[in-house]
């Protein structure tokens, strides 16, 4: 079941590479070809109905053809191959895949893949792939390095439960956190006005924030679960351990771009920076480990 | 959050000039600010978004050098001396830079006046803005602004226009019954020009940033309850077959009745399990297994699993024969070459300090043998050793005017004994917060204005609201204007679902 796990990942990985490819070719032609013009929601009816401008690209229907579908359709299949492989795992280990570096960074990037096929799904914007699949694509890789030898949980992971529930909204909420940097990152590299090709900036702005608005919350149930786990654990709901403070470092980050949102002269750039800045902390949070001890020392 | 508010400061100086009144200086000049302008300064500086902005990121960067820099353990900060020898420790790391990062109470970040007033000023700006902001929310809520601009229709972020083959009375009264059915609360707007209406859903959530930051500054408060009242003793060992007293007034007793560690085949640790039973006095009052997650509570008081280790089980009589010391010692430290593990215990009547040693666990000691321990014995004021000797388990040995027996070894565990009303608060500070965060952030207050005026062909229906970067809104709001559009193609014949929460 262990090795059936290991070949599914192996093969997610493969696919995302693909899947990177994909979209990095269509992004070298696109520069010669001319996108076509996104469908609009019709009127319906015998009244007329008119919709002005400033409200295009969301949500376009326009269908991905040629290397986009491709690159669309291998994503998913990288997602189902990730899901087998964590499945395969829970399986034969008896618990969630989430107790150590490498199960979590297969988790991480299945929450990272996850998103984005929902906010492709939801906003069509594809770009956003070219982001999101590569740092999928090195959170898998590095798990290949990771130690993938199965071992029974520490007495302090024996809480299925809350085990479970930390995990599962850390993977939401940083999953979630790459779509919100992909977008800003998307954001940062066109010039005002937006450039061709690339999604509207007020679009951009916007998947940034619906990307936040499902990773904050998720990231606060994260903490606070974590808080309660740790009263039950080891007698105390904080203790300024790294992983936790690096936890608390990333969600005031979040918590500075909702607020920079409503402070004018805070929009657009700057709180694209903001999220670039987050996702940092995502990373350094769960990357952390490696540097600091702590009692998050096993994941 | 999305919502506009008015709360950017206007940072024009109030201190007024004073033209031809050569002899004043500028402090004269300073002295014109009245208490109530600076009042009135300090209150728009708190409620600024920017100046919460501005703390949020500043306690993230705070936190940030506190995971950065290596933290001094809360056992070294009460005590200068370890305090100083810590930092010796950290020297060679840090360099040149250990003064001055140790002067800006860098080393601890989390009780340093910089994190505290960061803290504390957070708390009261979220404690002003929550304030300042929820008479707006209110009268956003109840009394909200149901008559707009002819510009408004053609400038809104979102905006359309219908048009259909109805009388404007008719028209008005369909997209009422469709903005009700949607659950819309709808105002009719007596002001033309045109007939108007005012509509909008889910006009409470707003309060969800009033509940999200009042529980922010909950846990605020909540963590300084934990840090100023209540006890915690990370160090409470309890031999098993002994009893050991709580202590901090709280009048219980612990026994441990067994102690158990069990590995996997790996080496892991898979179980630490405690059997305690607890006493007030000869009463029992609880008895549990307690492991790593599941923690004895009784009354406020929790005893969690931390860790265990072996104790020397000893017994000192006097020279009448009286047992005067019957107790486990925990060897809990070890010696810095790692040779050794010490317990010690003091007999104060007697102004004896005992340190029991023995071999740590692995470990040969040539002059310690498998089973032995040995005693080392001070006068407490004094540094001056009185005796040192090896016993073999069960043999009395008399040092001075005592007679030592070390009966034998036995396991102790180690538990975590505390007290925390701050918990609770804690708890209650983020059930208020995701309640708040999910009323706002997912819930929210939709607004449409909608006017109606006469066409030749029937009736003209201009909607718009303010809404502009929510595509799920935006959506919603195209299928509406669609369905309004289709409104003309159904039979006539509902209009009696008209008007129903007229407001």
């Amino acid at each position: 079941m262990l090795e059936f796990s290991q070949y599914c990942l192996i093969a997610s990985s493969i696919l995302v590479a693909l899947a990177m490819v994909s979209y990095v070719v269509v992004l070298a032609m696109r520069r010669t070809v001319r996108q076509p013009a996104l469908a609009h929601a019709g009127a319906r009816g015998s009244g007329s109905t008119e919709t002005p401008e400033g409200v295009r690209g969301v949500g376009a229907t326009a269908k991905p053809t040629g290397l986009v579908w491709y690159g669309s359709r291998l994503t998913v299949l990288a997602l189902l191959f990730l899901t087998a492989a964590l499945v395969a795992r829970t399986v034969a280990t008896g618990h969630g895949p989430f107790s150590n570096q490498y199960e979590f960074a297969v988790s991480f990037a299945w929450g990272m893949l996850a998103a984005y096929i929902y906010f492709e799904w939801k906003y069509q914007v594809r770009m956003l792939a070219l982001v999101v699949l590569p740092i999928t694509e090195a959170i898998l890789l590095y798990s290949e390095t990771a130690d993938a030898a199965a071992s029974p949980l520490v007495p302090a992971l024996q809480n299925n439960l809350l085990l479970t529930l930390h995990v599962v909204t850390a993977v939401v909420a940083y999953g979630a956190a790459a779509v919100a940097c992909a977008a800003g990152v998307l954001y940062l590299i066109q010039p005002e006005g937006g450039r061709r090709g690339l999604p509207k900036p007020a679009l951009l702005d916007e998947i940034g924030y619906r990307a936040v608005v499902v990773s904050f919350p998720m990231m606060t149930i994260m903490i606070i679960l974590g808080a309660i786990w740790a009263d039950i654990a080891w007698g105390t709901y904080w203790s300024w351990d790294p992983k936790e403070t690096a936890s608390l470092v990333t969600w005031l980050i979040y918590g500075a771009y909702l607020h920079a949102r409503v402070v004018r002269g805070w929009r657009g750039r700057r709180s694209a920076w903001l999220l670039m800045l987050g996702f940092a902390a995502v990373l350094f949070t769960y990357f952390g480990n490696l540097f600091f001890g702590g009692m998050h020392a096993y994941a | 959050m999305s919502q506009k508010t008015h709360t950017d400061v206007d940072e024009t100086v109030t201190g007024r000039e004073q033209p031809g009144n050569l002899a004043r200086d500028d402090l004269d000049s300073g002295i014109e600010i009245s208490p109530r302008d600076l009042v009135d300064r300090i209150y728009r500086f708190l409620i600024s978004k920017r100046t919460g902005l501005t703390l949020i990121l500043a306690m993230g960067l705070l936190t940030l050098v506190g995971t950065l820099l290596e933290q001094a353990p809360d056992r070294v900060r009460d005590d200068p001396q370890a305090y100083a020898s810590w930092l010796d420790s950290v020297r060679p790391k840090y360099g040149g830079w250990t003064n001055p990062l140790n002067m800006a109470g860098m080393f601890e970040v989390f009780s340093s006046v910089w994190f505290k007033s960061v803290t504390i000023l957070l708390a009261v700006s979220i404690l002003a803005c929550t304030i300042h902001r929820t008479p707006q929310l209110w009268k956003r809520a109840m009394h909200p602004r149901i008559h707009v601009a002819e510009a408004f229709f053609s400038h809104a972020g979102l905006r359309a226009k219908v048009t259909l083959p109805l009388p404007p009375e008719q028209a008005i009264e369909q997209v009422r019954a469709a903005l009700n059915g949607r659950r819309f609360r709808t105002i009719t707007d007596p002001r033309g020009p045109g007939l108007n209406l005012y509509s909008d859903r889910f006009r409470y959530t707003p309060f969800g940033t009033v509940l999200a930051h009042l529980g922010f500054v909950v846990i605020l408060g909540a963590v300084l309850i934990s840090a100023t009242t209540g006890f915690k003793n990370t160090q409470f060992p309890v031999t098993v077959g002994t009893r050991a007293d709580v202590g901090y007034g709280t009048g219980l007793t612990v026994e441990a009745r067994s102690f158990s560690d069990t590995y996997h085949a790996d080496g892991r640790p898979k179980d630490y399990v405690s059997e305690l039973v607890l006493y007030r006095g000869d009463r029992e009052l609880a008895s549990q297994e307690v492991r790593v997650n599941s923690p004895l509570r009784w009354e406020g008081v929790t005893f969690y699993q931390s860790y265990f280790g072996v104790s020397a089980v000893m017994q000192v009589k006097d020279s009448s024969g009286k047992n005067i010391f019957d107790a486990g010692v925990p060897l809990s430290f070890t010696s810095d070459d790692g040779q050794n593990a010490i317990g010690q215990f003091t007999m104060p009547d007697q102004n004896l300090m005992v340190y029991v040693v023995s071999a740590a666990s692995g470990q040969v000691d040539p002059t310690i043998r498998a089973g032995q321990v040995r005693l080392e014995i001070f006068r407490m004021d004094s540094e001056q050793a009185i005796g040192a000797e090896v016993l073999s388990p069960g043999q009395p040995t008399t040092i001075g005017d005592l007679t030592y027996t070390f009966e034998r070894e036995r396991q102790f565990t180690g538990l975590i004994v505390s007290r925390d009303p701050g918990a609770l608060w804690v708890w209650v500070g983020s059930s208020l917060m995701m309640l708040g965060l999910c009323l706002v952030l997912f819930f929210r207050h939709r607004r449409i204005w909608v006017r109606v005026r006469s066409t030749d062909e029937g009736s003209e229906v201009l909607l718009a609201s303010t809404e502009r970067r929510d595509s799920g809104f935006e959506l919603w709001f195209r299928q509406f204007v669609a369905d309004v559009g289709a409104l003309a193609e159904k039979p006539g014949g509902h209009h009696e679902k008209v008007g129903a929460k007229d407001a």
